[in-house]
């Protein structure tokens, strides 16, 4: 397993190189620079000013030598310091990680407690009512965007109903419970879809059949051996959802006021703060493979079936 | 099954109904102010309450912790602060006297020396700073301070009071983007989202802080922070969206709006042939309807402009007079200038060629996009065809030359003198002289003002200078910002400023 392990980390390093690489260049393109930005509010500045601050910032150096430096950095754990506030990235993003953190959290738990009893509920109920209710409101909230979720339980829950408050509020738990909402509505949703399927799946296997025949009890099946075959696909799922909550969600921390690192990442392109754009790139990059190589591992320890290999699982 | 499925939605339920009751007890608390605004974040660069960073002076100054040596009063003249007189000892040297009994949060005295050391550390530090104040040396001598320039700085006054000159102790240092300045209030805490504030006990002024304690907080969404004003989560909001300030305008909340020097303004680009015939230009800057502008596009939130300075200020407004909107007489004016609609398409034309003109503008500030789109109407009836170009990559355009207008929003008077506004935009050669304006009478005029220290005479000089621009047609002004503050009926001593520097202040307080 370690050997896995290391060659999946090993991965890594390729895959950093190539999307830093990329993102850097992407930057290079993009039609305003840094400097141009970071002086737009100062009413009119001189051509000479913005140069020496490309200069002072190494803006002015060949893209090459740009991105060779700041690799130099990373290597030796200098992210650098942010265009727009002179923080360290490092600290920035240590000030912002909590905070996403949470949302991820509570998002994840409402999800699962709310899509695993629905989607089993919806697939033990099949083709009745309750299954149709519940796929119809699957089906909206699969369909219903982010930013709109938002605004509708802000009016329903804050303005009219006075329940839970709009703004983030630090050591106010209540506060997270609507943009964790948000995230969880479209996450639910699609959640419950897909445990129904595989309950349905697992529902129709002979060892279902044959552990009926013997008189074992639904909720027995459905608890011990059905819910247990679910847990790979909802670990999947559960990967690539914490790998985009940890991402952070921009639109809901912006509705929400949540400080979060998908607001800092929206922040720091807005403002073409270049240090802040890269330390998250590599971010993401990390928690992508990690979330992946987390779930390759969970896989192994719930079936041991699942053989390791160095393509993956 | 079904029992512990319907104990789980139970459970849920009751999460929610414990989180249920009052959500709005920060603003139910008389002591606390609670304050949405959309001007303070890392996009506005101004996080932070140190004034010698980027624009955190604003934060500072804005939210009550610093105070500038001179302040602007709801007309845009300077009155004393900190200082209590200043004297021109002569054109480069000007000596300030600082009041006896200021003191900074912490309770230190500040003297000459105090402020010497605050201004050298602005200088050594800020980016904008040095090239605005053009300093060459601060003496202190007990509570004087004595300022050389390297060159005539007429405004020098006015560059002490913009928000980087706010006075804070130095020598104290600033701690997690907290400065200690000598305003009513002190921050305790400050994050890229929220500033929070506590009464300063040692304020010097003869109006104490009433508020125990006042919460800043960043929302950078229009509806969230309209939803939380409605919701009470607030006591007072700043930068509603227009669609938004309607919702308020009833006797639940009070409103405080003042005129800013914020123009939308569009300048035309004299390298276009058809654009160097005045008459063209006079005709298309006929053709723009300023008062339906501000009222039906921009809800009201705007006061039709004639100049580039409002009536507020002393040499703006009514001082100046431009051409009226009047559509039949732009026709006659593109008429006399050989522009006609020989071939029944709509447009004017002229030797085969349609007159047809592109409009650079930005979508970044939400009014430019609905200017665009009203010119474009409203010269469409005088037969010119406008093709706008509304992009916030604007600059490739603006260097590439693709351009005949280009149309942004300026502050005019950050600093309650004109004279940057014609050293920025409008003398040849100006950095943001975008139409390629170049007037001898403006410049004769400039190189006056910039000799002239007479604040009388320089708003006289500034008077002849617009109206110079409006006689020669280079630019036409569609109107002048207001800006809007909605606050609860209990809250008194919050209002709009003209500068946008002031906000809290000592007077604030919540009954």
């Amino acid at each position: 397993m370690k050997k896995y392990i290391f060659s999946r980390l090993i991965q890594l390093v390729p895959i950093l190189i190539g999307i830093t690489f990329l993102t850097f260049g992407m930057m290079q393109f993009a039609a305003d620079d840094a400097v141009d930005i970071l002086y737009e509010q100062s009413g009119s500045v001189a051509e000479e000013i913005k140069a020496a601050k490309r200069a002072e910032l190494g803006l002015d150096q060949p893209f090459l030598i740009q991105y060779g430096n700041w690799l130099k950095g990373v290597v030796t754990g200098d992210m650098g310091k942010s265009f727009i506030s002179g923080k360290l990235v490092f600290e920035t993003f240590a000030e912002k990680l909590p905070a996403t953190f949470e949302l991820m959290l509570v998002s994840i738990l409402l999800t699962i407690f709310i899509a695993t009893p629905l989607g089993i509920l919806a697939a033990v109920n099949q083709n009745k009512f309750v299954d149709y209710l519940i796929r119809t409101f699957s089906f909206i909230g699969n369909s219903l965007p982010n930013f709109f979720v938002g605004l509708l339980l802000i009016y329903v829950l804050a303005l009219k109903l006075n329940l839970l408050p709009i703004m983030g509020r630090p050591n106010d738990f209540s506060s997270v419970i609507m943009p964790a909402l948000t995230l969880t509505i479209a996450m639910g949703a699609k959640y419950t879809r897909q445990i129904r399927a595989v309950v349905l799946e697992e529902l129709a296997k002979p060892y279902v059949v044959g552990a009926k025949s013997r008189g074992v009890g639904e909720w027995t099946i459905l608890t011990k051996s059905v819910l247990r075959s679910t847990l790979i696909m909802i670990i999947t799922l559960l990967a690539l959802s914490m790998g985009s909550l940890l991402g952070g969600t921009a639109i809901v921390e912006t509705i929400f006021m949540w400080d979060g690192v998908g607001k800092m990442a929206v922040d720091a392109i807005l403002t073409r703060d270049y240090p802040l754009i890269q330390a998250y790139v590599v971010w993401m990059a990390i928690i992508y493979v990690m979330m992946n190589l987390a779930a390759d591992l969970l896989y192994h320890w719930l079936d041991p079936r699942v053989r390791y290999s160095e393509g993956g699982a | 099954m079904k029992k512990k499925f319907l104990a789980a939605i139970l459970s849920a339920g009751l999460l929610l109904s414990g989180c249920g009751g009052n959500q709005t007890s920060n603003t139910d608390d008389k002591n606390t102010f609670v304050y949405g605004t959309m001007a303070y974040g890392v996009a506005m660069e101004n996080v932070g309450t140190n004034p010698h960073e980027s624009y955190s002076g604003w934060s500072t100054l804005r939210y009550g912790i610093g105070e500038t040596l001179f302040k602007f009063n709801e007309h845009m003249q300077l009155e004393s602060w900190i200082a209590e007189s200043f004297e021109q000892v002569d054109e480069f040297t000007i000596k300030i006297k600082i009041k006896d009994n200021v003191v900074f949060s912490n309770g230190k005295k500040v003297d000459g020396m105090a402020v010497k050391k605050c201004l050298d550390d602005l200088i050594a530090n800020h980016d904008r700073a040095p090239r605005d104040l053009k300093i060459s040396s601060i003496e202190a001598d007990g509570q004087f301070v004595t300022i050389k320039s390297t060159e005539k700085m007429p405004a020098l006054i006015n560059y002490l009071s913009d928000p980087y000159s706010c006075i804070v102790d130095v020598e104290a240092g600033v701690h997690d983007g907290i400065a200690i300045g000598t305003g009513p209030y002190k921050a305790v805490k400050v994050t890229d989202t929220q500033v929070d504030l506590v009464k300063n006990e040692n304020y010097w002024g003869a109006v104490k802080p009433k508020m125990e304690k006042v919460i800043v907080k960043s929302i950078t969404d229009g509806d969230t922070l309209t939803m939380a004003m409605q919701n009470g989560e607030l006591d007072a909001v700043q930068g509603l969206p227009y669609s938004s300030l309607q919702l308020f305008q009833n006797n639940k909340y009070k409103i405080s709006q003042v005129e800013t020097s914020r123009v939308y303004q569009a300048a035309f680009n004299f390298k276009t042939p058809e654009l160097q015939d005045i008459n063209v230009r006079k005709a298309i800057s006929m053709a723009i309807d300023k008062d339906n502008f501000t009222k039906v596009l921009l809800n009201g939130n705007g006061a039709p402009a004639v100049g580039p300075f409002p009536a507020n200020l002393t040499f703006g407004g009514n001082k100046v007079n431009a051409v009226p909107y009047d559509l039949e007489g732009a026709k006659n004016l593109l008429e006399q200038a050989g522009w006609k609609d020989t071939d029944g398409d709509g447009y004017v034309d002229k030797d085969g060629k349609n007159l047809e003109l592109r409009y650079l503008t930005y979508t970044s500030r939400q009014e430019l996009p609905l200017l665009a789109e009203s010119a474009q109407a409203n010269l469409k009836k005088i037969g010119v065809k406008l093709e706008v170009n509304a992009t916030d990559n604007y600059k490739t355009f603006l260097k590439a030359g693709e351009y005949d207008i280009f149309s942004k929003a300026i502050v005019t008077a950050p600093t309650g003198d004109p004279e940057y506004y014609f050293t920025s935009h409008i003398v040849d050669g100006a950095v943001d002289n975008a139409g390629f304006y170049d007037s001898a009478e403006i410049s004769k005029l400039e190189d006056e003002l910039h000799n002239t220290f007479d604040v009388n005479k320089r708003a006289e000089l500034a008077i002849k200078m617009s109206q110079q621009i409006l006689d020669d047609c280079a630019l036409f002004y569609a109107s002048h910002l207001k800006m809007s503050f909605v606050m609860k009926p209990n809250v008194e001593g919050f209002t709009a400023h003209p500068s946008d520097y002031y906000e809290i202040r000592p007077e604030l307080e919540k009954k």
